[in-house]
């Protein structure tokens, strides 16, 4: 049941990709340029690589020692989430995931240097009928060729456990374990009020 | 002859119209069939593709050695959009901002969402989008970079100014302008919402030219004047008097300075002035815009003509004669706005959005700016009520961004 939910979001999601890719191409009258912090993933000889990549900031990282809810809490709408507990910060990253190989590649993990653990996360209707995430079966497949559409509301590498505030208008790197090996990317932060779903189950640090 | 095609066109367009119309009537509608079949037969339909196929090829270049929204002819939507960094904010913010905006303007103008956008549908129309960027002295220092001595607000002029702080100066500027006023709301929203947490709007001026006015056309104000007729040879001999240059501070170079004055008119008094006494107070004819003295609107201006009784042609105190240059720098470029912002209160709510670049506005700007102040019949019913000055910022070439020279 899962597997259809996902399936069915990821064809919304690719057909909204490809509209995109096309509205772009018609709109662009000057000479492309690629983001310069994309730089670090846009080599064309990597197998896997993120295009239009972005990391939701977070600007209210409480410290270790603090156990104070309402530190945490009064954290404006536009920071990242502060999780369910508000002690545990957490962001996401988004983008389109982009195969430029022959074959399949599955994303299995990931990693990165200001989060103590990396999750791929999708977006599913629980028994009530709300939208919750959760850690995705499988990982990510991208299709050979293909595209794969990391999005707010969809499919997206959840980095828990915050060792540092993520400012907007910075950079972070995150590195993905995939079949066709190790791909690490460097991504914009970016502030952004969306993405404030609820998460199952709450993630927790054992 | 031009019109011939479109004639075969439409002749066949109203058909369809009538069709559709008469299947209205049928739904009931049928009080409206007579008058809707009249305005089919009159009004040939127009093709929806062609607009929206001109406004997406109408993409700006962003990249280049000075930045877009300056020397192309104005689009007819704008909005110029002053903000203030938020208290705590130190350089790395400034460049955090900046950084930001480089890549939100980038994808804009090339008619693409920004990163975070979840309707890049609104920004798929770039209308000929330009994002100009401004900074004000505090963003300078935070940087860390040499502030130009003309970087803070005009002197006073007191004969004139009715100066509301509402209006006034702000620590960066964005002007936006756009053919599509959807085009400008997206833009502005946007490049609102990606640096809330940096930085907040202070005062927003929207503005509008006359879209069916030809290209070199000078605007034509809402005091019925054509406005903006004399100006430097910015992409020739005058480019210095556009923009800094080696005398300037090396983060400054192939930037400018903007003044934006937002002027309000008197209209109610404006309406009881016949045409002589307009024409007379500006120097210049209303229909073709051409000097009182004679010529077209590109004719130079005859200051000396006396008529019979020996009183000069253009008054001693119409606003062309006083606005003339009396030095070859005192010349900028202008790139005004209406603006009609209704009629709540009795104030004035309608007027201009004086919008002047060039390299050093206090060389080049306020002794032109002074002698209006001191006389001009225009006074009469123009009022300024906002002055803010902006460093504009070079352009951002290939993987740099906007204002990265402050920090070197």
């Amino acid at each position: 049941m899962h597997t259809t939910t996902s399936s069915a979001t990821r064809r919304v999601a690719l057909a909204a990709a490809a509209a995109m890719l096309t509205i772009g191409l018609a709109g662009c009258g000057s000479t492309s340029s690629e983001e310069p912090t994309d730089a670090g993933s846009a080599g064309s000889s990597a197998p896997l690589t993120l295009q239009d990549g972005w990391v939701k900031a977070v600007d209210d990282v409480p410290s270790p020692t603090s156990t104070s809810m309402s530190s945490a809490m009064p954290s404006s709408s536009a920071s990242g989430s502060a999780g369910m507990d508000g002690s545990m910060p957490m962001t996401a990253m988004f983008g389109t995931l982009h195969n430029d190989t022959g074959s399949d590649i599955t994303v299995t993990a990931g990693s990165s240097p200001v989060a103590g653990m990396v999750q791929l996360h999708e977006t599913v209707k629980t028994d009530s009928g709300s939208m919750q995430m959760q850690e995705k079966p499988g990982g990510f497949v991208v299709p050979a060729g293909g595209d794969y559409t990391l999005e707010p509301g969809g499919d997206h590498v959840m980095l828990m456990d915050l060792s540092a505030p993520l400012a907007n208008g910075s950079q972070t790197s995150v590195t993905l374990t995939t079949s066709a090996g190790e791909v690490t990317v460097t991504v914009p932060v970016r502030t952004f009020t969306g993405a404030e779903e609820s998460y199952a189950p709450a993630p927790s640090a054992s | 002859m031009s019109g011939s095609g479109a004639g075969g066109d439409g002749a066949a367009a109203p058909r369809r119209r009538t069709v559709l119309l008469s299947g209205l009537a049928g739904a009931g509608a049928g009080v409206a069939a007579g008058v809707g079949g009249a305005l089919a037969a009159e009004r040939p339909a127009p093709s929806p593709d062609t607009r929206l196929a001109a406004g997406r090829a109408s993409a700006r270049a962003f990249r280049g050695t000075h930045q877009a929204g300056i020397l192309e002819a104005p689009p007819a939507q704008a909005a110029f959009v002053a903000f203030d960094l938020h208290e705590q904010a130190d350089g790395d913010a400034v460049r955090r901002l900046l950084t930001v905006w480089t890549d939100d303007i980038e994808r804009l103008m090339a008619g693409r969402g920004t990163l975070t956008d979840l309707e890049p549908e609104l920004a798929a129309v770039p209308a000929s989008l330009t994002v100009t960027v401004g900074v004000g002295p505090r963003v300078v220092e935070l940087a860390g970079a040499e502030r130009p001595d003309w970087l803070a607000p005009l002197p006073a002029f007191p004969e004139i100014d009715a100066l509301e702080d509402a209006w006034g100066e702000g620590d960066l500027l964005l002007q936006i302008c756009a053919e599509s006023p959807t085009t400008v709301a997206h833009a502005q929203r946007r490049l609102t919402t990606s640096v809330a947490d940096l930085a907040s709007v202070r005062w927003v001026q929207r503005g509008f030219r006359e879209p069916f006015e030809g290209p070199g056309i000078p605007m034509r104000n809402l005091l019925g004047q054509v406005d903006g007729t004399v100006q430097p040879d910015v992409t020739g001999l005058d480019a210095d008097l556009l923009w800094v240059g080696a005398d300037g501070p090396a983060w400054l170079r192939g930037g400018s300075s903007v003044v934006v004055r937002r002027i309000g008119m008197r209209l109610d008094a404006w309406d009881r002035a016949d045409r002589a006494a307009r024409e007379n107070a500006i120097g210049r004819r209303l229909d073709t815009g051409a000097p009182v003295t004679g010529g077209t609107l590109d004719s130079a201006a005859d200051l000396e003509a006396t008529d019979e009784l020996g009183f000069h042609v253009i008054d001693d105190a119409a606003h062309m004669r006083r606005a003339h240059a009396t030095a070859p720098h005192e010349r900028f470029l202008r790139r005004p706005y209406s603006y009609d912002d209704g009629v709540e209160g009795g104030g004035m709510r309608t007027g201009l959005v004086f919008v002047a670049f060039q390299a050093d506005p206090a060389r080049q700007f306020v002794p032109v700016q002074r002698r209006l102040a001191q006389a001009d019949l225009l006074n009469l019913w123009t009022v300024p009520v906002g002055s803010a000055v902006f460093a504009v910022l070079p352009g951002a070439g290939s993987g740099e961004v906007l204002g990265q020279a402050m920090f070197a």
